[in-house]
């Protein structure tokens, strides 16, 4: 049956050849090379439960809200459906973020493979926007705050801005189309988007192989797609929604029918995000109050943290494998890896950014910390206003001393290790070494 | 080891489906649907160890640069310029222009209306209860509407009792709190959060997105966090049934500033 069915793709389409370049392919294997993977299923996961979910919610304001708290009472099925659905998310942008890392910190992402960090970065964007989109649709309370910041944010851009808000609204917020919108960009052009994104993504690593620490830059060295790493992957895969499954079984995210339906006058309290998105509000909190006027016309103070903190952040990180050129002023292919001791000048920079970022995150729940340490909000403001540069370099310089010493070490050690030493007895009783060199 | 993964995955994909016919515990569906994913990682990360494959199997990397091709055949030699000469240039141009259109016609300079409040409005509750000037204690808050638009939109104001005089406003705002009754918007001028925390012991009102804090004694001014202006106060009066009503919109926008909102 199946030998018919090979035979019948294969006449029309000669597809066995590529198959079998599939199967026999050799695949570097390296823990952290399954990073991506675990991404990539959880957007598998997305796909399903959110295909599934769209047949139960009703992208209308007035059911929105009833539509997704059914399912959290007496739909044991639905409920599970968007816990999965929710943590997926939590887990798909996490995992980008872990595997960005793990790029940045071995340079993966130099020529010949820019091309491909770029795309990479730009699926972090979608699926953070995906996420926020998501999480918007059922109109509660929560997220209906964190819409009207965005609406806010977009409002801010000067000259486009009120534009851009009124033509997703269909009027001022909150507009009657605002609901619609939200659900065609979150269940069909972003998701096609980075579905097209991930072709492209795994169609280059198919084409230019993936990197690897072995350091025989002639050969790609690892280990037999069939049926060795076809194992691993489905281990990943199985590993990955077991994972997702315990977080949905073990931890209820975000229980909109405690927070109730969205109105413009009623928010929660505490008011924070989901993680990806932490770091803006971070921002905004941290941000100026200063509004300045050009022409007459405000530039309020949300467009600084809100919209250039996150265009600039993402213009460099897009630009990063062509910074590094000129930095290293290497602009040779490479497909292998530097160890991050093999370079602790990129570890310190990396170190910095994600320390930034985790200021920032940690910003946007300062008022939860005020009441917990009992320290006055104003003050932690501050506090992370004077970290987020400070710490941030101070973290970085770690890093790279860090990984310096580690390298340095190493590299002693090895010396040692490979040091050969012959001792003779001399004619006054003591030794004599001499160094032999290794075969 | 690897059989009995799988049959306690097979066991497990079972037990998710009775979970689900039994109604059971969400708990129960999600645990027992990741035991069987568990029981499948392990089975296959077992099969995989069990091969003892080598890692080192060495496949010779693409040669990398240009691809080179042949060059064209001379009839497809012509030069684009040729082909495509400078009227096309123009067509270009002028469909680019065509493509504009839409999306001009989508984008309407946006036109903000005022919030629903009018001159005599009586201020409801949400449940549209109308509030007389000593319905609410010294120190007392509530939110109000103008009565017959509960729920309107930008039109959420925040009405607090104050001790009569304590009150510090601009002189063009003389009679704006009548019996220490003030009422200023309810949205945020920073990101447009409902402000909905109030410090009875300070006078200050609070909002809970990213912590402004505004002075009720002052006219809501700004004395904290990232807003750039005061909440817009809305006037007060009281009818002759001892209501109090609005004295008209707000003077100023509501919410956050943007582009077009000259102030």
């Amino acid at each position: 049956m199946i030998a018919k069915l090979v035979r019948f793709f294969d006449d029309r389409f000669g597809t066995n050849a590529g198959v079998r370049y599939v199967l026999a392919n050799v695949f570097p294997d390296h823990w952290s090379f399954y990073l991506g993977e675990f991404a990539l299923y959880a957007f598998v996961l997305l796909v399903a439960t959110g295909v599934w979910l769209t047949f139960v919610y009703s992208p209308d304001e007035r059911t929105a809200f009833a539509s997704v708290a059914a399912l959290s009472r007496g739909m044991p099925v639905g409920y599970v459906m968007r816990q999965v659905h929710h943590w997926s998310a939590v887990f798909f942008v996490a995992a980008i973020v872990v595997h960005m890392a793990r790029i940045f910190f071995t340079a993966a992402y130099r020529a010949p493979r820019e091309v491909n960090w770029v795309v990479g970065v730009l699926m972090l964007v979608l699926a953070s926007l995906t996420g926020f989109t998501g999480y918007s649709l059922p109109d509660d309370a929560l997220s209906g705050t964190g819409l009207r910041i965005a609406d806010a944010v977009t409002k801010s851009i000067p000259f486009a801005g009120g534009w851009a808000s009124d033509a997703l609204n269909g009027g001022s917020y909150p507009g009657p189309f605002l609901l619609p919108h939200l659900y065609t960009i979150h269940v069909y052009f972003l998701p096609v988007t980075i579905g097209v994104l991930l072709s492209l993504h795994l169609g280059m690593l198919v084409y230019q192989k993936h990197t690897q620490f072995v350091p025989d830059s002639a050969h790609v060295v690892g280990r037999r797609f069939w049926p060795d790493y076809a194992l691993r992957t489905l281990a990943a895969f199985a590993l990955t929604v077991a994972v997702i499954l315990v977080l949905a079984a073990a931890v209820e995210i975000n229980p909109i029918e405690q927070y109730g339906r969205y109105r413009d006058w009623i928010v929660t309290n505490p008011a924070e995000p989901d993680w990806y998105a932490a770091f803006l509000d971070g921002a905004l909190r941290l941000g100026p109050k200063t509004e300045i006027t050009i022409f007459g016309h405000p530039i309020p103070p949300v467009f600084w943290p809100g919209v250039v903190m996150p265009l600039v952040t993402f213009a460099v990180v897009i630009a990063w494998p062509w910074i590094d050129k000129r930095l290293t002023r290497d602009t040779a292919p490479h497909d292998v890896l530097v160890p991050p001791t093999g370079a602790p000048w990129r570890v310190g920079v990396g170190a910095a950014l994600l320390s930034a970022g985790v200021v920032l995150t940690l910003a946007a729940s300062d008022d939860t910390q005020a009441l917990a340490f009992h320290v006055p909000v104003q003050r932690l403001v501050w506090l992370y206003r004077i970290l987020l540069p400070v710490g941030s370099i101070g973290i970085g310089l770690l890093a790279a001393t860090v990984a310096r010493e580690v390298a340095v070490r190493r590299k002693l050690h090895g010396e040692e290790a490979e040091r050969v030493v012959a001792l003779r007895r001399n004619a006054q009783g003591g030794f004599d070494d001499e160094e032999v060199q290794p075969a | 080891m690897k059989n009995g993964a799988l049959i306690v995955a097979i066991l497990a994909a079972l037990g998710c489906v009775a979970a689900a016919l039994l109604h059971a515990n969400p708990a129960w569906l999600a645990g027992l649907g990741a035991l069987a994913c568990l029981g499948v990682a392990l089975a296959a990360g077992a099969s995989a160890l069990e091969l003892r494959a080598p890692d080192d199997l060495r496949e010779p990397r693409r040669a990398r640069g240009p691809s080179e091709p042949e060059p064209l055949p001379p009839d497809a030699r012509l030069p684009t310029r040729a082909v495509f000469g400078r009227l096309w240039l123009g067509v270009l141009g002028a469909f680019a222009l065509v493509a504009l259109v839409p999306a001009v016609v989508l984008g309407r300079r946006p036109r903000r209306k005022g919030t629903a409040w009018k001159a005599g409005a009586r201020l409801v509750t949400p449940e549209g209860r109308p509030l007389r000037a000593d319905d609410l204690a010294v120190g007392g808050v509530e939110t109000v509407f103008p009565e017959g638009r509960v729920d309107a939109p930008e039109s959420a104001v925040l009405l607090l009792r104050v001790n009569d005089g304590d009150v510090q406003l601009p002189p063009q705002r003389q009679g704006w709190a009548p019996h220490g009754n003030v009422a200023y918007s309810k949205i945020c001028t920073h990101a447009g959060c409902p402000v909905a925390l109030y410090r009875r012991a300070s006078y200050e009102l609070y909002c809970p997105c990213h912590q402004s804090v505004f002075a009720v004694l002052l006219g809501a001014r700004p004395t904290g966090g990232p807003a750039p202006r005061a909440l817009p106060q809305l006037g007060l009066d009281v009818d002759r049934d001892g209501y109090l009503i609005a004295r008209g919109d707000f003077t100023e926008p509501v919410g956050p500033d943007e582009w077009w909102r000259t102030v």
